[in-house]
């Protein structure tokens, strides 16, 4: 077996004096897709955001495809890897996140050619290629703000696709949107993970959890409180938290 | 069948039958007013046309007046004061004059034209319908005086165009043409025999040879003591009226500043000095034997001189408005005047009396006229038809009423406004100028119950129930339109009342209209300093805001004590520092310059709070995702914040310019020469203050509408991307 894409070692993470994140370790193989369960308040999103820096751990050692950075470090070198990170980690936000003065095109093509100084007329190939995988390319040249949540979310997605990322994050990518608009965004999501994709998912999409996911962790109060394919976390959970929570939830 | 809605005109209701009164009586009266211009020409109801000059005839009982209506009036004082109306002129009648011979009326219009009337013929033949015999016209420029030799044969005519012109009445040739001298404005005169014609020339008055042209005596004031610069003897403003004694000895000349002055004219020097009116001499005259001089002035009196040393003889007081002109009576011991509240006075000399008044009543200009009478004709039998179809509840009445309200005022208002000017409250004038009114609150009255109660007349009708929606939508529709109708009605009515108002008070639009292209001419470049400005002001604004959401101390120190400076102290410091004070530390900066500096340096101060705001309103989200799409921070600064807060900031920015253009106002201090500069310059020439500043007021209103109209578009561009 290959080496892990994703290698997370003692990370924590403080909010002035809340700590938030005990110290976890975490190692996803490449094609595999890791799904975060867990009560609000768990760390689950804050974990999520420590892996491309969004959020600067306090303690410990983040490695994506073979970039290690270490917590708590600065200068110009340091802000180099995490760029390194942040490309080739694509993120996708529960509120969608859409530059909303731009067309959903202008959307995908903005960071292949500001950050990978692609020529443009490549990255609208790019683009409407992706435009059309996740089936809103007639959506090309419309204002973000005239489309559904989840037409938002899955342009969302191919923006973060344009990038050609290793991994992808999914921050609750469908805890914004109204129910009936779910299924479309968990659609996309499930051929991305056919196609090989790397991903970790923090969702309460139970269903999604169950299908696709290789690996279920559920998160409580800062630490992995279990870890185990989903088959069996969903059927026979080790931890009584665990328990109570599905059991809360399903 | 039921009925959803209530009003307070349904058929048959008392407010109803009052409307159709109302409606009736202010047609009864339309058709009153027509029918009385026909019986009684011109109408009765006086309103009074103002008087710019008056003339006695040679044989002692007519008496004619230019007046600003474009008549002139002849009144016969044998015949009880039987008033000629003689139409002709289409602009107002400046001056009038009689000759011996015939006798022949001679006026002269502002439509450039003179007039030569033959009085024997125009007696006989009534009060109306008076013919010119001759015009003598040399160019349309209006005409400002006219002078004429006793026997009728020369005449001397002044233009605006600032020529003087010299005519052979007898073939109507111009046989002199003296001039332009920009400094001739007022006033022209031929000594009695002919030989010498005299006109103003600033404060200075010249003679020339009337038949040669050739310049001769010019009458210019001295110093007493040339040395000390004292007492000087002369006019000190402009030479506004002129006339010569009849043995052509004296020169007799009026000023701007209320002096006049008797000059001897074979020695070009001063013989005489009188002081005595507070505004400005409008006319003056001697009486037959040369004893007296007469002259009238700006502060509503006529005053009365003996020639010799000057001494003062007689006050005479009654006018309501300037004195415009003055001659003598009809026999030693009378005087004549006219004014510009439209009346011809006749006083006794020895007691100071006024013997006989008579007012010119309103004439409307001929053209005008007829078309006003039409209207009142027509709106007379429209609104006892329309009054009739009201009573009856037919809807067409409603509609027509509707059309009456939009058109009468125009016609009702405006053109008697515009007619007139200037006449003394007497309780006819209040009834002619209130039954307009009275129509127009009438007409006014019923739109707001139109308005309010949709088609009262129709019966109604439940309807079925799937156009009801469409029923309730187009309805929704019409009160929007409606309401939009109504708004603009009430500016109308606005405009209207503002501007009758200060007709009233005497706004001169002629001078208006002359001035409006200088003044216009400094649009430009109050849109210009305002453009370089907000410009400037953009470019600063945008890096105070960087300054002050950075983190270094010193950048956010620096930003931070611009924008407090600049916020704590006036605009109008701060443009007299940029512009008079850096000279004293070596830097001087052209007026324009200046004030783009201060107007910029002053609305980047504000603007920087703006523009802070507007990128703090940037949301933690889109920094995040353009974070995670591997952006960096000046990138997503770039890219992403600052499109998003410029559009935020575009409609303060748009308020911001917009009173930046008005604030720019203020660069006028510093003798930049933009819109308000030129106002105040003109309005103090001139002393038309009120008309010059309301053109500029108009200006930056329309600027500002202007602005606003494409700031909107620009909005709405911007917030392409909004949620609508």
């Amino acid at each position: 077996m290959s080496e892990p894409i994703i290698k997370v070692r003692g990370l924590h993470k403080y909010f002035g004096p809340l700590h938030v994140i005990k110290g976890v370790d975490l190692d996803v193989m490449p094609q595999e897709v890791v799904v975060i369960i867990g009560p609000s308040g768990a760390g689950k999103s804050t974990f999520l955001r420590c892996l491309n820096f969004l959020e600067e751990p306090s303690a410990g050692t983040v490695e994506i495809d073979g970039v290690e950075i270490k917590a708590r470090e600065s200068g110009r070198e340091h802000r180099r890897l995490i760029q390194e990170i942040r490309q080739k980690a694509g993120m996708v936000f529960q509120q969608f996140n859409l530059f909303p003065h731009m067309t959903v095109l202008g959307n995908i093509i903005e960071a292949p050619i500001t950050v990978k100084k692609m020529p443009r007329d490549q990255a609208i190939a790019k683009a409407e290629e992706l435009l059309e995988w996740v089936g809103l390319l007639h959506k090309r040249d419309e204002y973000p703000s005239r489309l559904s949540g989840g037409q938002q979310q899955r342009v969302a997605i191919a923006r973060a696709l344009a990038m050609d990322p290793k991994i992808m994050l999914f921050d609750e990518p469908t805890s914004a949107l109204d129910p009936e608009l779910i299924g479309e965004v968990v659609e996309v999501m499930e051929r991305l993970a056919n196609e090989g994709m790397t991903m970790v998912v923090v969702t309460h999409e139970i269903h999604f959890a169950r299908d696709v996911a290789d690996r279920v962790i559920f998160m409580d109060e800062g630490v992995w409180a279990e870890m185990a394919p989903p088959e069996q976390i969903f059927t026979n959970p080790k931890e009584e938290r665990t328990r109570q929570f599905l059991a809360h939830i399903l | 069948m039921s009925t959803l809605r209530s009003s307070t005109l349904h058929p048959g209701s008392r407010a109803m039958r009052l409307l159709c009164l109302l409606v009736a009586l202010t047609a009864g009266l339309s058709l009153l007013y027509a029918v009385q211009y026909y019986l009684g020409s011109p109408l009765r109801l006086a309103v009074t046309s103002e008087i710019h000059d008056l003339a006695l005839s040679p044989t002692h009982h007519l008496v004619a007046a230019a007046a600003q209506d474009g008549m002139v009036r002849l009144w016969d004082m044998d015949a009880d004061w039987k008033m000629y109306t003689l139409t002709g002129h289409t602009g107002p009648v400046t001056s009038v004059a009689f000759d011996a011979s015939g006798p022949t009326l001679f006026s002269a219009g502002s439509d450039g034209k003179v007039y030569l009337w033959d009085i024997p013929t125009i007696l006989p033949a009534g009060p109306s319908n008076a013919q010119p015999v001759k015009a003598l016209e040399a160019s349309t420029s209006p005409l400002r005086d006219l002078s004429l030799t006793p026997d009728g044969s020369l005449l001397a005519t002044l233009g605006d165009d600032h020529i003087i012109r010299v005519w052979d009445v007898e073939t109507g040739e111009v046989i002199q043409t003296i001039g332009p001298n920009e400094h001739t404005r007022h006033a022209v005169a031929l000594s009695p025999d002919g030989t010498l014609v005299a006109a103003d020339d600033a404060n200075h008055i010249q003679m020339w040879d009337a038949h040669s042209g050739e310049p001769r005596q010019r009458l210019e004031g001295q110093w007493e003591n040339e040395e000390e610069q004292e007492n000087w003897l002369g006019h000190e403003k402009e030479v506004t009226a002129l006339a010569f004694s009849p043995d052509g000895a004296y020169l007799a000349s009026g000023s701007a500043e209320g002096t006049t002055l008797i000059w001897d004219v074979e020695q070009g020097q001063l013989a005489w000095e009188t002081k005595g009116h507070l505004g400005a001499v409008s006319e003056v005259a001697f009486d037959a034997s040369g004893e007296y001089l007469i002259s009238s002035g700006g502060d509503n009196m006529v005053r009365r001189w003996k020639v010799t040393g000057g001494k003062f003889a007689g006050l005479f007081k009654g006018h309501l408005g300037s004195v415009s002109g003055v001659a003598a009576g009809p026999d030693e011991n009378t005087i004549l005047s006219s004014g510009v509240d439209g009346s011809v006075r006749l006083w006794e000399v020895v007691n100071n009396q006024e013997l006989h008044l008579e007012w010119t009543k309103l004439g409307l200009m001929p053209i005008w006229g007829k078309v006003f009478v039409i209207w009142m004709l027509g709106s007379g039998l429209l609104g006892l038809l329309l009054a009739w179809g009201l009573w009856r509840v037919r809807t067409w009445s409603y509609l027509g009423s509707l059309a009456m309200y939009t058109i009468g005022p125009l016609f009702a208002v405006v053109l008697p406004m515009l007619e007139t000017i200037a006449y003394p409250i007497t309780w006819s004038t209040r009834l002619h100028i209130a039954w307009p009114l009275a129509c127009l609150f009438v007409w006014y009255y019923f739109l707001v119950l139109y308005l309010r109660n949709d088609a009262i007349a129709i019966p109604y009708q439940a309807p079925d129930a799937e156009s009801l929606a469409q029923r309730l939508m187009a309805a929704q529709q019409t009160r929007n339109i409606r309401q939009g109708l109504f708004v603009l009605a009430t500016w109308f009515l606005i405009f209207i009342l503002l501007f009758s108002v200060l007709r009233r008070f005497g706004l001169d639009i002629a001078f208006m209209r002359k001035w409006l292209p200088f003044i216009m001419g400094g649009a430009g470049l109050t849109m210009f300093v305002s453009a370089m400005a907000i410009l400037l002001a953009t470019v600063l604004a945008l890096v105070g805001a960087l300054g002050r959401l950075a983190k270094n101390p010193v950048i956010n120190g620096i930003s931070g004590f611009y924008v407090s400076l600049i916020r704590g102290t006036p605009l109008l410091v701060q443009i007299f520092i940029w512009f008079l004070a850096l000279p004293q530390i070596g830097i001087t900066l052209k007026p324009v310059t200046a004030g783009i500096l201060a107007l910029g340096v002053n609305y980047g101060a504000y603007m920087t709070e703006i523009f802070r705001a507007g990128i703090q309103a940037i949301g933690i989200g889109q920094y995040e995702a353009a974070h995670a799409l591997g952006m960096s921070s000046s990138q997503t600064f770039r890219r992403i914040v600052l499109p998003q807060a410029f559009r935020i900031v575009i409609p303060p920015i748009g308020n911001e310019f917009i009173a930046m253009m008005k604030d720019s106002a203020l660069v006028s201090m510093i003798t930049v020469q933009e819109l308000t500069f030129r106002a105040q310059k003109l309005g103090r020439q001139n002393f038309r203050n009120l008309e010059t500043f309301l053109i500029a007021a108009a200006f930056y209103w329309i600027l500002t509408i202007v602005f606003q109209f494409f700031q909107s578009k620009l909005e709405a561009y911007m917030a392409r991307g909004e949620r609508r």
